[in-house]
C-alpha cells in the first residue's frame, strides 16, 4: 500500500485498456455454454448472472455511497412481479425487453422508498430501509390477487412473440439473454462510477457533511443513487422472473436482502468487481452445498463472519493487497501453505460438529440421518462428537502456531 | 460595499448561550481575522454563517442576499466556502479526486450520471492547478486519509478554495503547523484570497497581524472590538478580555 501510494503514477489508462475486461467478459459469456453445455450448468450460470447484477446494484449503495440497505431485495422482488405481470399480460412485448419492465418497477419503488430513507444517512437510513421492506412484504401478503399469495405468480417465458425464430423456451436461449443483460447492466453500472454522480456518491460515503460545503445536497445524491440502484435491482428481478418463470414474495424477503449483503461483503465492497466474485462464489456454494447438506446457510454465514473479522476488504480486498507484490508473492507461499493443514482440520471439525447437530435435530423430528460424504454419522453416540471436537481443537492449535509466521511474512513483503 | 453582514446573531445549546448578539461586518475583498479566547464562540459563529448550524435569532447576509437558515449547499452556491478546524476531507478519495470533487460545482457539473467525469477537461485542469497551488503534486493519487497532518491541512485549504467562492471562511488554517509550514500556508492564503473576501479564525497572532486588514475580537459570544489591527491592539476592552488577560497573569 505505502509503496504504491508514494509513487505519483498516472491514474488514467487508455480507454481501450479500461474496456479490455469487458471484451474478455463478452467472449467468456459466448464461450461458457460450450464448456458447460449441461442444463444444470446453464441454469447455474443464469443464477450467477442474476446474482451479479443484484450484488453490483447493492454495492452502488453500500460500497460506493456508504448506505446500508437492509431491504434491497424489495426492489428485485417488485421488479420481478411487474415483469411477470407484463409477461402474463401478453401485450406482445418481446422477451428480451422484459428486464426493462423490471427496471421500471425497481426504479419507482426505490424512488418512493428513497423519498423517506435517503433524507438520512447511517443507522437511521438502515433502519428506515428495514422498516420499508417489512411494510412492503406485509402489504404484498394483503393482495394475493396481485402477488399470488404463498405460491407467487408464474408465467411462461416462451409465450411471447418469437424473435428471429427464438422463443427463449430452451435454457440455452434464456442463458444468452440473461448473460447479455448481465453484461450490459454491469457495464452501465461501471460507467456510472466514472460520472459526476458516481464520484459524488463516493464523497457522500466518505464525508456527507463536507459534500454540503462543496455545493451539493447529500440527501439528493443519496436519493439519486438509491433510485439508480433500485433500477438495476429491478433488472435483476426481471431476469429472475424470466429465468424461474415464477416470482413469489420470498424473492423480497429479509433472507434475500441478507443474502445480497452477504455476497457483496464476501466479494468485497471496496472495489467495483468485488461483488461479482461474491455473487459467483455464494451462488456456487448455495447450489453445491445445498445438494449435500442442510446446513449450507450456516456455512455461508460462518464465511461471512470470518470475512468480517479477518478480511474486511472481502475477497477483492485480499487480491488487491497481494496483487502489487509481484515476485515477492513467491516468498509468501510456503508460509501461507503452512497454515493450510490447521485450517483444513479446524474447518473439518466445525463442519462435522454442525452436521452432527443438524442430524440430531433431524432425528428428533423423525427423519433418518443422511450420511456425510458417504460416511454414516450417528449423532446420538459420543465418539463422533468427541472426535470432531478434538480435530477442531487440533486445527485451531495448529493455526495459532503457524499464523504468526504467515503474518510476519506478509508484513515483510508488503513493507 | 459589504461582503458579509451578521446582525444580532444568537445561538444557545440548551441553557448554554454560546453566541449572544454578534454584530459583524466584513467589507468586500477585505482580509478579516476573528480572534478571541478559547470558548468565545468563534467556530460556532462560522457554523452559523456557513449553514452548518441554525441560529436561534439574527440574520446573516452575503452581499445583499439573506442567507440565514439556508442549507450549506445553498450557501455555498450563493458564493461562500469554508474550511474546518478539524480537517474534513474525503479520506478514501485521492488528493486529486478531493480537489476535483470540490471544483465540480463551479465547472457546471450537476448530478449527471450520463456524462463522463473525465470529459470535463477544464475541471481536470483546474484540479491539477489546485494541486500545484497547494504543493501536493507528488501526492496526487494518495488517498487523502493517508496524508501527513500538514498535507491534510493544505488539502483542506485546497478543497475550500477549489469552488472559486467569492467569500472564504477559514477556521484556524494553520493550527498545529510548524513554523515553516505556517509560512507556506500564509503565503498560500494570501495568494488565494487576492481579490476575494477572507474571514479567518486564527490563534497565531503573528499570522493575524501579518495577514489581516481588519480584526474582530470575539469574547463570551459577542464582538467586543472590530477595526484596524492597530486600533484593536490598543483597545482596552480587548486587553482585558483577551490579550491583557495573559499579560496580567504574567505580570
Amino acid at each position: 500500500m505505502s509503496i504504491t501510494a508514494t509513487l505519483a503514477r498516472p491514474r488514467t489508462v487508455a480507454p481501450w485498456r479500461a474496456l479490455l475486461p469487458w471484451v474478455i467478459a463478452a467472449v467468456a459469456i459466448l464461450a461458457l455454454p460450450h464448456l458447460a453445455p449441461s442444463g444444470f450448468g446453464l441454469s447455474l450460470l443464469c443464477r450467477m448472472g442474476i446474482a451479479i447484477v443484484f450484488a453490483l446494484s447493492f454495492n452502488m449503495v453500500l460500497g460506493q455511497a456508504g448506505m446500508l440497505d437492509f431491504g434491497h431485495a424489495v426492489f428485485l422482488g417488485l421488479g420481478g412481479f411487474l415483469a411477470m405481470h407484463a409477461l402474463k399480460a401478453t401485450i406482445g412485448l418481446p422477451l428480451p425487453l422484459l428486464p426493462l419492465v423490471g427496471a421500471v418497477g425497481g426504479l419507482v419503488a426505490a424512488i418512493l422508498a428513497g423519498w423517506v430513507a435517503a433524507r438520512r444517512a447511517g443507522t437511521a437510513f438502515a433502519m428506515i430501509t428495514l422498516g420499508v421492506a417489512e411494510l412492503v412484504i406485509a402489504t404484498v401478503h394483503l393482495f394475493p390477487s396481485l402477488f399470488g399469495g404463498e405460491e407467487g405468480v408464474s408465467g411462461d417465458r416462451s409465450s411471447g412473440p418469437a424473435l428471429f425464430g427464438h422463443d427463449f423456451g430452451p435454457q440455452v436461449e434464456a442463458y444468452y439473454l440473461i448473460a447479455a443483460w448481465t453484461w450490459l447492466a454491469a457495464l452501465l453500472m461501471w460507467l456510472y462510477t466514472r460520472t459526476p454522480l458516481g464520484r459524488l456518491a463516493n464523497a457522500v460515503r466518505d464525508n456527507p457533511e463536507r459534500v454540503g460545503f462543496i455545493g451539493y445536497d447529500p440527501a439528493r445524491i443519496r436519493l439519486l443513487v438509491f433510485a439508480l440502484s433500485g433500477l438495476f435491482a429491478g433488472i435483476a428481478g426481471g431476469l429472475a422472473a424470466l429465468n424461474d418463470e415464477i416470482v413469489s414474495a420470498g424473492a423480497m424477503s429479509a433472507d434475500a436482502s441478507g443474502s445480497v449483503l452477504l455476497m457483496t461483503f464476501i466479494g468485497g465492497i471496496g472495489t467495483f468487481w468485488g461483488p461479482v466474485l461474491g455473487a459467483v462464489l455464494i451462488t456456487l456454494l448455495a447450489v453445491a452445498l445445498s445438494t449435500v447438506t442442510d446446513a449450507w446457510q450456516l456455512y455461508s454465514g460462518l464465511l461471512f463472519v470470518s470475512m468480517v473479522l479477518w478480511a474486511p476488504g472481502g475477497l477483492s480486498g485480499v487480491i488487491l493487497a497481494h496483487a502489487p507484490l509481484g515476485a515477492r508473492l513467491g516468498r509468501l507461499v510456503p508460509r501461507y501453505a503452512a497454515v493450510v493443514p490447521g485450517l483444513v482440520l479446524a474447518v473439518a471439525g466445525v463442519v462435522t460438529l454442525a452436521e452432527l447437530a443438524f442430524r440430531l435435530q433431524a432425528m428428533r423430528n423423525g427423519a433418518r440421518a443422511r450420511p456425510l460424504l458417504g460416511y454414516a454419522l450417528d449423532p446420538q453416540a459420543l465418539a463422533p462428537w468427541a472426535a470432531a471436537a478434538l480435530v477442531c481443537g487440533a486445527g485451531i492449535w495448529l493455526v495459532r502456531r503457524t499464523y504468526p509466521a504467515a503474518r510476519e511474512a506478509w508484513q515483510a513483503a508488503a513493507a | 460595499m459589504t461582503a458579509l453582514t451578521v446582525t444580532g446573531l444568537h445561538k444557545a445549546f440548551g441553557a448554554t448561550k454560546i453566541i449572544q448578539g454578534v454584530e459583524l461586518t466584513v467589507a468586500r475583498h477585505e482580509r478579516h481575522a476573528v480572534i478571541g479566547p478559547n470558548g468565545a464562540g468563534k467556530s460556532t459563529l462560522f457554523h452559523l454563517i456557513s449553514g452548518r448550524l441554525r441560529a436561534d435569532s439574527g440574520t446573516v447576509r452575503l452581499g445583499e442576499r439573506d442567507i440565514t437558515g439556508m442549507a450549506p449547499h445553498d450557501i455555498f452556491n450563493a458564493g461562500l466556502a469554508r474550511s474546518f478546524q478539524v480537517t474534513s476531507l474525503f479520506p478514501k478519495l485521492s488528493v486529486f479526486e478531493n480537489l476535483r470533487a470540490a471544483a465540480m460545482r463551479r465547472h457546471g457539473c450537476g448530478l449527471a450520471f450520463w456524462r463522463r467525469l473525465d470529459g470535463y477537461s477544464s475541471l481536470r485542469a483546474r484540479a491539477n492547478e489546485l494541486l500545484a497551488q497547494i504543493g501536493l503534486e507528488r501526492r496526487r493519487d494518495v488517498p487523502a486519509g493517508s496524508l501527513a497532518y500538514a498535507e491534510q491541512r493544505a488539502l483542506e485549504i485546497g478543497v475550500t478554495i477549489a469552488g472559486g467562492a467569492e467569500t472564504l471562511l477559514l477556521d484556524e488554517p494553520t493550527a498545529g503547523m510548524s513554523r515553516a509550514e505556517t509560512e507556506r500556508a500564509v503565503t498560500l492564503i494570501r495568494r488565494v484570497s487576492e481579490n476575494r473576501t477572507l474571514v479567518m479564525i486564527e490563534h497565531d497572532l503573528g499570522v493575524v497581524f501579518g495577514l489581516a486588514d481588519r480584526i474582530s475580537v470575539l469574547a463570551e459570544g459577542r464582538v467586543i472590538a472590530s477595526g484596524l489591527p492597530d486600533q484593536v491592539r490598543g483597545d482596552p476592552a480587548v486587553r482585558t478580555a483577551y490579550l491583557g488577560a495573559a499579560a496580567e497573569q504574567l505580570a
